[in-house]
C-alpha cells in the first residue's frame, strides 16, 4: 500500500471544514506570538469568525456535492446529518466569537487565547457530529470537554469562575469515564470491534438479539451522553457552571456543546444500539419528562439571570429528546430544526445578558427591572429571544415547539407532548417575568443598575461586533418561524439523505412510549378508524 | 381583502413603533388613523358581503408551512362578520377612548393595534393551526397593556390572564392535534378536517378538552377567576376590548370548532352545556349583586351574559343560533359601554366604590349624561324591550326553551338578577345627595362621552332594528344549524307567535320564514353534493309528512354534518 | 487465565473509583479516583483486546488513546486546582460553595 493510495483511502476530503477551523486556530495562535498582544486582540476575532464562515462554506459545498461521506476508513462519517450538525457547532461559535470580544477584553484577560481554546472545542464539537468509530468519539468528546473546562475557568482570578470550572471538570471527567466504561463493554460485546456500524451486527451474531451485557453497556453510554446535554439527573454541574463561568462560554455551552451532544447521541444510539432501542428510548423518555418538569419548574424560583438560562435550556434539552426518542423521519428533521432555532433565540438571549452585565455588571433579574426606559434595543431583543424560548408565535421558536410537538403526537407520544405543552405553559411564567420587569416597571421602580446605566456607545472596542452578533439573532428569531420552510427543507433533507437514519423509519414508531401510552397509534387508530 | 383587516394593524403598528422622534406626539393620531382605516375597510367588506351565501367568502389561500399543514387560509360567513364589525368598531373606540396623555404612548398604541389585528386573525383564520397562532398572539399585547397600564393589582391580574389563557391554548391545541392525526392527511385545513366522518367516543374525546380550553377564554364557571382581576386592573379601553371581542375569541371557537367539527358529541354534551351556561349565569349574577368596586359588577355581569351564549348554543337550533350572534353582539356593545363609563366615573372620581359614590347624576355638579348612558346600558343589559340586550336574550330563550325547559328559567332568573344588581349599582352611585367631596368633578370632555354615545346609539337602534344586525348570519347559521325533528315542530309553532310578538323585528319573521321553508336542507349539508341527492331531493323532504322525516334523522352522522 | 478474571479486577477497580469520587473532600483524592475509573476501562480495553480481537489490537490503541487523554485531563485538572488553590488558600471540596447547588 503506497502513500498515494492510503490517502485516497483516507477520503481527506470530507474533514477540509474541520481543517479550515484547525488552521484558523494555528493562524490566530502563531499570529498571536508573532504580533504581540495588544494587536492581536483586535484582529483575532474576526480571523475566528472568518475561518469558521469558511468552513461553513465549505460545508455547504459538502451538502450540494454528494460524494463518499466515509473516511478515514470509517472513522468519520460526513454524511448529511453530520453537516448539519457541524454547521450548527461552527454557527454557534461563530456567533459566540462576536458576542464575546467585548466581554474577555473588559474582564482584563487575553482575546486571543479565549478564541484558541474555543476554536479547540469546536473543532471537538465537529468532530464529535460525525465520529463513527468508538476511539474517535471518545478523543472528539475528550477535545470539547477539556476545552470547555479550561473556558469555564478562564477568569483565573475569579473564585467562582474557578470553582465552576472545577466542578465541571470533576463532573465531567467522572461522566466521561462511565462513559467510556460502557464503551469499553461495548467494545468487548462484539467481539474487537470499534466502528458504530460494524458493532451491531458483531454484537448480535455474539450475544444474540439482547443481553443483559448490551443493557449495562447501554445505562454507562447514556450517563455520558446526558451529562453532555444536561438531561435531569446529570443536569447538576448545569446551574453552577452556567452562573459561574464566562457568559460568552455559556452561551457555547449551552448551544454548540449540546448540539454536539445531541448529534453524538443519534449516532451512538440509533447505530449502535438498535437491538435495545426498546430500551433506550424508555431511558430517554424518563429523562425527557424529568428535564421538562424539573428543568421549567426549578427556573420558576431562580433569581440570577444565568442560572434560569441554565434551568431554562435543561428543559429545552428535554423538548430536543422528544424528537429523538419518537425516532421517526418527522422526529429527527424536527430536533435538527429545533436546534437550529434554539441555537438563534438562546445566543440571541445570552448576547443581551453578556451586554446587560457589561453595562450593569449584574445578571441578576431584579436588576433588570426598568431597562426599557434606559435601552430600548436590548429589552426587544431580549424580551424576543424569551418569548421565543417559551413559544410564544408568531416568532421562530413558537414553529420550532409545534413541528416538535406535532412529530410527537403523530408517532404516538401523548405523553411526552402533553407533558411538554404543559409545561411550555410553565416555561412562559418565568419567561415573561424576566419581560415584566424590564417592559413593565415604571421609571420609578427602576434598579439601582438601570439607574447608573451608562450611554449606550457602541464605539468601544468589541462592541460593534456584539451588536452585529445581537440584530442577527433577533432578525433571525422573529423570521425563522414565519419563513421556516427553507430551514425544515434543510433540516428535513438532512435526514432524508442520512442512510443511517432511514432504517429508523422501517422500525415500529413510539415503541419506547409505548410503554407509557396505552394503547399505541396502530390500536387507537383501528378503534377511531371503526 | 381580509388580509388587510390583519396587516394593516400590524404594519401601522410596526410603523409607529419606527416613528421618528418628531413626529411621537401625533401617535394616538396616527393609531386613530389606522384604526379608521381598518373601520372603513370593514364597512366596504361588510357591503360588498352577500347575505345570502351560507358558505365562506372573500377566501384568500396561500401554501405557507407544507410540513405543519398550516396553510394561510382566511375567509369570513355570516358568523364571523359580525364579530369582526364589532372588532374594527371596538378597536376604534378603545383607542379613541384612551387617554391622550397616557405614559409611554407608542408602546401603548403599538400593542393596541396589534391587539386587534390579532383578534380579527383568529376570526377569520380557515386553518385550525392559524387559528390558534392568532389565538395565543393577543395574549402577549393584552398582557403588557393590563401590567403597564393597569391598576394596583396589575402584575398579579395580568399573570393570572396569561396563565389561564396559554392553559386554554394548549388544550384547544391538543384538540386539533388529536383532529388532524385522525385525518389521515394530516391537514389542518377547516374544510378538509370538518368533511370527515368520526365516531361518537372520538369526537367526545377531542370536544371536551376544546370546550375546556375555550371555556376558560368565554369565561365559565369555574374556570372565570381571571376575568374579574383582569378587567378590575385592566384600563378602560383593555376591559372594553376584553369583553367586547376578546370573550367572544371563546364563544366563536366553540361554534366554530366545537359545534362545527363534532355535531353528533356536540348534542350528546348539550344538557351538560346547558347546566354550566346555568351556572354561569347565576354564580356570575350573585357575585355581581355582592361586589362594591362598579367595575367588579360589571366583570360578573360578563360572566353571566356570556352564559346565556353557551345556553343559546348548547341547543344549536338555527332560532338559538341566531341568538347567540345576536347576544354577542348585544354583550359586545353593552359591556363596552357598561366599561368605559365606568371608566369615566373612575377617572373623574378616583374611586369605583358604590359605598362611597353618590348622586353622579345631579345636573349641575355631577356627570347627568354619563348617569343617564349608564342607566341606558343598564336597561339594556338587564333585558328591557326597545334595546339590544332583550332581542338578544328574548331570541336565546325562545330558541332554547323547547330544548331546555329548566335550565331557561333559571338563566331567566339570571336576567332578573341583572336587573337587581344594575339597580343597586345606579341606586347608589348615580340618586341621591351629591356629597360635597364628590362635587365640582373635573369637565368631561367630548373625548369621554363620544364613545359611549355612538355605542348607546347602536344599542338602542340595534334594539328598535335587529334585523341590521342579524342579516349577516341568518343564512349560514340556517346551514349551521343542527335540528332533532321533534324540537323542530315545537320550533315552528312557536316561532310563528314569536314573529307577532316581537313584531316589528322583521329578522324574526324571516327567520320563522326561513325555518318553515327549510327545515331539513339544514340539516344535510347543502354545498357537498357527495352527501345529498340533490338539492330538489332534500327540499322535496320537507313536505314529506313528518314521520319520513323522524325516518331521516336517523341519517348517518355525516349528513348530520353543518355547513359553516 | 480468563477473560473473566480480568473483567473482575476492572470492574473492582471502577467501583473503587467510583466510592473514592463520592467519599472525597479532597479535590486531590477526586482527581485520583477519575484516575482509577480510566485505569480501569484500560485494563478492560486490554482483556478484552487480547482475548477477542488480537489480530486488530484495537483495544490496546484505545488504551493508548485513553491515557494520553487521561493525562491531558488531569493537567488541566490540576491546573484548576491550584488556580483555585491560589484564590482560596483550600482544595477542600466541602468549601466550594459559592455556587449553590
Amino acid at each position: 500500500m503506497d502513500f498515494a493510495n492510503l490517502a485516497a483511502q483516507l477520503n481527506t476530503g470530507v474533514i477540509l471544514p474541520e481543517g479550515i477551523v484547525l488552521v484558523t486556530l494555528m493562524v490566530v495562535l502563531v499570529g498571536d506570538l508573532i504580533t504581540g498582544r495588544a494587536s492581536s486582540s483586535r484582529w483575532s476575532p474576526y480571523v475566528g469568525i472568518a475561518g469558521l464562515l469558511a468552513a461553513i462554506v465549505a460545508l455547504y459545498f459538502q451538502w450540494t456535492t454528494t460524494t463518499n461521506p466515509i473516511s478515514f476508513l470509517g472513522a468519520f462519517n460526513g454524511d448529511a446529518l453530520s453537516i448539519v450538525f457541524r454547521g450548527i457547532v461552527a454557527l454557534s461559535c461563530a456567533i459566540t466569537l462576536l458576542i464575546t470580544a467585548r466581554y474577555v477584553e473588559q474582564s482584563g484577560t487575553a482575546l486571543p487565547e479565549f478564541i484558541v481554546i474555543l476554536l479547540t472545542a469546536t473543532l471537538g464539537g465537529m468532530f464529535l457530529s460525525g465520529a463513527n468509530e468508538l476511539v474517535m468519539i471518545f478523543v472528539s468528546l475528550e477535545t470539547l470537554s477539556i476545552s470547555s473546562y479550561l473556558l469555564t475557568g478562564y477568569m483565573k482570578r475569579d473564585p467562582r469562575s474557578n470553582e465552576a470550572s472545577l466542578k465541571y471538570l470533576l463532573i465531567g471527567a467522572a461522566s466521561s469515564a462511565i462513559f467510556l466504561y460502557g464503551v469499553s463493554l461495548v467494545y468487548g460485546l462484539s467481539g474487537g470491534e470499534t466502528r458504530l456500524s460494524a458493532i451491531t451486527t458483531s454484537i448480535v451474531a455474539n450475544n444474540g438479539e439482547q443481553s443483559l451485557g448490551v443493557v449495562v453497556a447501554l445505562v454507562f453510554v447514556i450517563a455520558g451522553i446526558a451529562f453532555k446535554i444536561a438531561a435531569v439527573p446529570f443536569h447538576q454541574w448545569t446551574p453552577d457552571v452556567y452562573e459561574g463561568s464566562p457568559t460568552p462560554v455559556v452561551a457555547f455551552l449551552s448551544v454548540g456543546s449540546k448540539a454536539a451532544g445531541f448529534a453524538l447521541a443519534v449516532r451512538l444510539l440509533v447505530s449502535a444500539f438498535p437491538m435495545v432501542s426498546e430500551q433506550w428510548r424508555f431511558v430517554l423518555t424518563a429523562l425527557a419528562i424529568l428535564s421538562m418538569v424539573l428543568g421549567n419548574v426549578v427556573a420558576l424560583a431562580q433569581t440570577s439571570m444565568k442560572r434560569m438560562l441554565a434551568y431554562s435550556s435543561i428543559a429545552q434539552a428535554g423538548f430536543v429528546m422528544i424528537g429523538l426518542i419518537i425516532g421517526t423521519d418527522a422526529g429527527y428533521a424536527s430536533m435538527v430544526f429545533y436546534l437550529l432555532v434554539y441555537l438563534f433565540m438562546n445566543l440571541g438571549g445570552f448576547a443581551c445578558v453578556i451586554l446587560f452585565t457589561l453595562r450593569t455588571g449584574t445578571d441578576e433579574i431584579t436588576e433588570y427591572s426598568g431597562l426599557y426606559q434606559k435601552d430600548p434595543l436590548l429589552t426587544l431583543c431580549l424580551s424576543i429571544c424569551l418569548l421565543s424560548l417559551g413559544g410564544i408565535p408568531p416568532l421562530a421558536g413558537f414553529f420550532a415547539k409545534i413541528y416538535l410537538f406535532w412529530a410527537g403526537w403523530q408517532s404516538g407520544a401523548y405523553t411526552l407532548v402533553l407533558l411538554g405543552l404543559v409545561t411550555s405553559v410553565i416555561s412562559i411564567y418565568y419567561y415573561i417575568r424576566v419581560v415584566k420587569m424590564m417592559v413593565v416597571k415604571e421609571p420609578e421602580e427602576m434598579s439601582d443598575a438601570v439607574k447608573n446605566y451608562p450611554e449606550i456607545d457602541w464605539k468601544l472596542p468589541g462592541m460593534r461586533p456584539l451588536q452585529v452578533g445581537l440584530v442577527v439573532c433577533l432578525v433571525a428569531t422573529s423570521l425563522a418561524g414565519i419563513l421556516s420552510n427553507p430551514l425544515f427543507t434543510l433540516a428535513n433533507n438532512s435526514v432524508l439523505r442520512t442512510p443511517l437514519l432511514t432504517p429508523a423509519t422501517i422500525a415500529p414508531p413510539a415503541s419506547g412510549t409505548a410503554l407509557l401510552d396505552q394503547p399505541s397509534i396502530h390500536s387507537s387508530n383501528s378503534t377511531l378508524g371503526g | 381583502m381580509l388580509s388587510a383587516l390583519i396587516w394593516v394593524p400590524v404594519l401601522g403598528a410596526v410603523f409607529i413603533a419606527l416613528l421618528p422622534e418628531s413626529l411621537v406626539a401625533r401617535t394616538r393620531q396616527i393609531a386613530l388613523a389606522i384604526a379608521s382605516a381598518v373601520g372603513i375597510w370593514t364597512i366596504i367588506l361588510a357591503s360588498q358581503f352577500d347575505v345570502g351565501i351560507p358558505g365562506l367568502q372573500f377566501q384568500e389561500s396561500l401554501p405557507w408551512i407544507e410540513s405543519l399543514g398550516l396553510t394561510y387560509q382566511l375567509g369570513i360567513d355570516g358568523l364571523s362578520m359580525p364579530l369582526i364589525l364589532i372588532n374594527s368598531l371596538l378597536v376604534w373606540i378603545a383607542i379613541y377612548a384612551s387617554d391622550p396623555n397616557i405614559n409611554r404612548p407608542r408602546l401603548y398604541y403599538v400593542l393596541m393595534l396589534v391587539l386587534g389585528g390579532a383578534v380579527a386573525g383568529a376570526f377569520v383564520a380557515q386553518n385550525l393551526l392559524l387559528f390558534f397562532l392568532f389565538y395565543e398572539v393577543e395574549l402577549i399585547p393584552l398582557y403588557l397593556v393590563i401590567a403597564i397600564w393597569g391598576g394596583a393589582r396589575r402584575g398579579y391580574a395580568a399573570t393570572k390572564f396569561l396563565i389561564y389563557t396559554a392553559a386554554s391554548g394548549v388544550l384547544i391545541l391538543a384538540a386539533f392535534f388529536g383532529l388532524a392525526i385522525i385525518s389521515e392527511t394530516n391537514s389542518f385545513d377547516y374544510d378538509v378536517v370538518q368533511s370527515q366522518v368520526l365516531p361518537l367516543t372520538t369526537q367526545l374525546l377531542l370536544l371536551i378538552p376544546l370546550v375546556v380550553g375555550f371555556g376558560i377564554k368565554i369565561p365559565v364557571v369555574p374556570f372565570h377567576t381571571w376575568l374579574p382581576d383582569a378587567h378590575v386592573e385592566a384600563p378602560t379601553p383593555a376591559s372594553v376590548l376584553l369583553a367586547g371581542v376578546l370573550l367572544k375569541l371563546g364563544t366563536y371557537g366553540l361554534l366554530r370548532f366545537g359545534l362545527g367539527l363534532f355535531p353528533e358529541a356536540w348534542t350528546e354534551i348539550a344538557p351538560w352545556l346547558a347546566w354550566i351556561a346555568v351556572l354561569s349565569v347565576l354564580y356570575g349574577s350573585f357575585a355581581a349583586i355582592a361586589q362594591t368596586d362598579m367595575k367588579k359588577i360589571v366583570a360578573y355581569s360578563s360572566v353571566g351574559h356570556m352564559g346565556y351564549i353557551i345556553l343559546a348554543s348548547a341547543v344549536a337550533t338555527p332560532l338559538s343560533l341566531t341568538g347567540t350572534v345576536a347576544q354577542m353582539i348585544s354583550h359586545g356593545l353593552i359591556s363596552a359601554l357598561l366599561f368605559l363609563l365606568v371608566g369615566v366615573v373612575y377617572s373623574k372620581t378616583g374611586t369605583r366604590d358604590i359605598n362611597v359614590l353618590r348622586g353622579l347624576l345631579n345636573p349641575e355638579r355631577g356627570l347627568p349624561l354619563i348617569g343617564s348612558l349608564m342607566v341606558v346600558g343598564a336597561m339594556a343589559s338587564a333585558g328591557i324591550p326597545g334595546m339590544v340586550g332583550f332581542v338578544a336574550e328574548f331570541i336565546v330563550y325562545r330558541g332554547s326553551l323547547p330544548a331546555f325547559p329548566l335550565q331557561t328559567l333559571l338563566c331567566m332568573v339570571g336576567t332578573g338578577l341583572t336587573a337587581v344588581y344594575f339597580l343597586i349599582l345606579i341606586n347608589r352611585v348615580f340618586f341621591g345627595r351629591l356629597p360635597e367631596s364628590l362635587a365640582n368633578l373635573p369637565r368631561i370632555r367630548w373625548q369621554d362621552r363620544l364613545p359611549s354615545i355612538i355605542v348607546t346609539v347602536l344599542v338602542i337602534v340595534l334594539g328598535i332594528q335587529p334585523s341590521w344586525m342579524l342579516r349577516w348570519s341568518n343564512v349560514t347559521i340556517q346551514a349551521m344549524g343542527m335540528e332533532e325533528v321533534n324540537r323542530l315542530v315545537q320550533v315552528e309553532s312557536e316561532s310563528t307567535r314569536l314573529a307577532e310578538t316581537v313584531g316589528d323585528s322583521e329578522s324574526v319573521r324571516r327567520l320563522v320564514e326561513s325555518t318553515e321553508t327549510v327545515p331539513l336542507t339544514s340539516m344535510t349539508n347543502p354545498n357537498s353534493i357527495a352527501f345529498t341527492p340533490g338539492k330538489e331531493a332534500a327540499s322535496d323532504k320537507s313536505t314529506e309528512p313528518l314521520g319520513d322525516r323522524l325516518i331521516d334523522n336517523s341519517l348517518p352522522h355525516s349528513k348530520l354534518k353543518p355547513n359553516i | 487465565m480468563q477473560l473473566e478474571y480480568f473483567l473482575l479486577v476492572a470492574a473492582a477497580l471502577f467501583c473503587i473509583g467510583i466510592y473514592g469520587l463520592v467519599t472525597s473532600r479532597n479535590a486531590i483524592r477526586v482527581l485520583m479516583s477519575i484516575e482509577l475509573l480510566l485505569n480501569s476501562v484500560n485494563l478492560n480495553l486490554m482483556a478484552f483486546s487480547n482475548y477477542l480481537d488480537p489480530q486488530g489490537i484495537r483495544g490496546q490503541v484505545f488504551a493508548v488513546f485513553v491515557i494520553s487523554i487521561a493525562a491531558a485531563e488531569a493537567a488541566v485538572g490540576l491546573a484548576i486546582v491550584l488556580a483555585i488553590y491560589r484564590n482560596r488558600d483550600t482544595v477542600d471540596m466541602e468549601q466550594f460553595n459559592l455556587l449553590k447547588w
